[in-house]
């Protein structure tokens, strides 16, 4: 009984999705708009940043965000994203549809060429990144108060579940790997940890506190990448430093031509880039192939017919719940990977004499 | 392809939320909330280790108690059978004092009890001759002739009564 009941449920919203695209196609088709989808448009679109929060169910409504831009005569110019909303200028600013600054605020010269000036704006994605630190904040803040307040008492829901996570972090993967400096450098990696673990699950909330693709934006893996960098670098032993310059290998392979040296200098700089390049393109692959999947369904429609673009509805909705699903999977597996490596490079900056 | 040219202002914000973030979490979460785990973890231990060493003391004790119990019951047996030794052994030592008692007491018996027949049996025979004699002298005074003839023959016949009887 209880199958049968779920089983036309679902027949029910299956039948409504097909049909709400062709009613949706009707009526474009009536109102004369055209029904043409650009794909790669909307992709990035999506993937993108943007100087507005958008809004369920509406295109054209959106949260607005404070833009800051220094202007090229130097002077600093702050406003809300909503003054340039439909291509409206503001104190000599735009935001540019096409060209090399696509969908970017940017200054209108006098002699009418565009100046891209050093933006500062807090963006959809910046935004995100503040609602994400916050929750952060939130979320470890809970855990402690409870040590706080209860002492040795086993935490319960979410705090248990919180304190898991920071148990299977720190006991089985930082310390471990770091031994007696893992409360050293525990601080960092945790934070990294939480820090994209929320940004990558924010992301795949669709509608406002998350839908910020942030993980998935070069920039923002960039900065991770860079600060364990620095942290690699800067804490690194003197044994570290003269095994990159002086390694233990036969002299022909660093004396005349620096040969190691080269391969070992190059190393630094390619396990962060990886480490941002890994983040950034499983994020943002996540993404695009939920997007891909339901943007099936207006490929499909204006391919072959509204009515095939209908049918096509319940697979599409199927397989990118099922991506988001994997994503689920996939923001943890991230956020562990790129902690864990972390982990390993500081630790191996950390070389100590016969430690080897 | 706008999505692989970090932006400045992005990273220059996400630079400055993560120092934020890891600032707070550093100073005043992370450092309290490991060394609060690790205490419980240490905390939850001790107390394993406790509770073994505790089940073991139980085990022991048990088992002590149990031989106590043992030995106490071997003990109670020991006893009991003793005293149903003494038992025994002193009933029989007084049946057979009694019995030596009574068999000295019907001894005596027997012996006064002889000495009196004989003694009776002296008197009597004195008696028994005293009188024949009298009757014999009542019977031969009138019929004398030889007096001491007729005395043996009347001890000769006495003797024969005797050994008659």
């Amino acid at each position: 009984m209880k199958k049968a009941i779920t089983a036309i449920i679902a027949v029910v919203i299956i039948a409504l999705m097909a049909l709400g695209y062709a009613e949706a196609a009707h009526h474009s088709a009536h109102s004369g708009e055209s029904a043409e989808v650009n794909p790669q448009e909307i992709i990035f679109e999506h993937l993108g940043d943007s100087y507005g929060w958008e809004v369920p169910f509406s295109h054209s409504k959106r949260i607005p965000l404070p833009v800051i831009v220094r202007a090229q005569d130097g002077s600093w110019h702050a406003f809300m994203s909503s003054r340039l909303a439909d291509g409206a200028q503001y104190d000599g600013f735009q935001i540019a549809k096409g060209g090399d600054y696509n969908n970017k605020v940017v200054q209108v010269l006098p002699d009418g060429s565009q100046y891209r000036p050093v933006d500062l704006s807090i963006t959809k994605n910046v935004a995100g990144i503040f609602i994400a630190a916050l929750l952060v904040l939130l979320m470890v803040f809970k855990v402690r108060n409870w040590y706080k307040k209860n002492g040795m008492k086993a935490p319960r829901r979410f705090t248990a579940a919180l304190e898991l996570v920071v148990d299977f972090v720190y006991t089985d993967t930082i310390r471990p790997i770091m031994g007696k400096e893992a409360p050293k450098y525990a601080p960092y990696l945790l934070t990294v940890f939480f820090f994209i673990l929320t940004m990558n699950l924010l992301g795949l909330i669709v509608i406002f506190p998350g839908g910020a693709n942030l993980t998935g934006n070069l920039a923002v893996t960039a900065v991770l990448a860079l600060i364990t960098f620095l942290v690699t670098n800067l804490t690194g032993t003197k044994h570290y430093w003269k095994e990159m310059f002086w390694p233990e290998v036969p002299t022909a392979l660093k004396c005349p031509v620096p040969l190691m040296q080269v391969i070992e200098l190059f190393g630094i700089f390619t396990k962060p880039i990886a480490l941002m390049i890994r983040l950034f393109a499983n994020m943002m692959g996540g993404h695009m192939v939920v997007i891909v999947f339901m943007l099936l369904i207006f490929i499909f429609g204006s391919m072959f017919g509204t009515a095939v673009g209908g049918a096509m509805t319940p697979l599409s909705v199927a397989l990118s719940l099922f991506m988001l699903l994997l994503d689920v999977l996939v923001s943890f597996i991230q956020a562990y990977v790129f902690t864990i490596l972390s982990t390993m490079f500081i630790s191996m900056a950390h070389v100590h004499e016969h430690a080897e | 392809m706008e999505l692989f040219k970090p932006e400045f202002g992005l990273a220059f914000w996400m630079f400055i939320a993560f120092l934020c973030l890891f600032g707070i979490l550093a100073k005043w979460a992370w450092p309290f909330i490991i060394k609060s785990m690790e205490e419980r973890a240490d905390l939850i231990d001790k107390g394993v280790a406790i509770a073994q060493e505790a089940k073991a003391k139980l085990d022991n004790a048990k088992a002590e108690a149990d031989k106590l119990v043992a030995e106490a019951r071997n003990e109670q047996a020991e006893i009991l059978r003793e005293a149903a030794k003494m038992r025994n052994e002193l009933i029989e030592k007084a049946r057979g004092e009694a019995a030596d008692e009574a068999k000295k007491v019907t001894d005596a018996a027997q012996v006064s009890l002889e000495q009196a027949r004989k003694e009776a049996e002296k008197q009597l025979r004195s008696e028994v001759g005293d009188l024949a004699l009298q009757i014999a002298e009542k019977v031969i005074r009138r019929n004398i002739a030889n007096d001491d003839a007729q005395r043996a023959l009347v001890d000769q016949y006495l003797s024969e009564v005797e050994t008659k009887n």
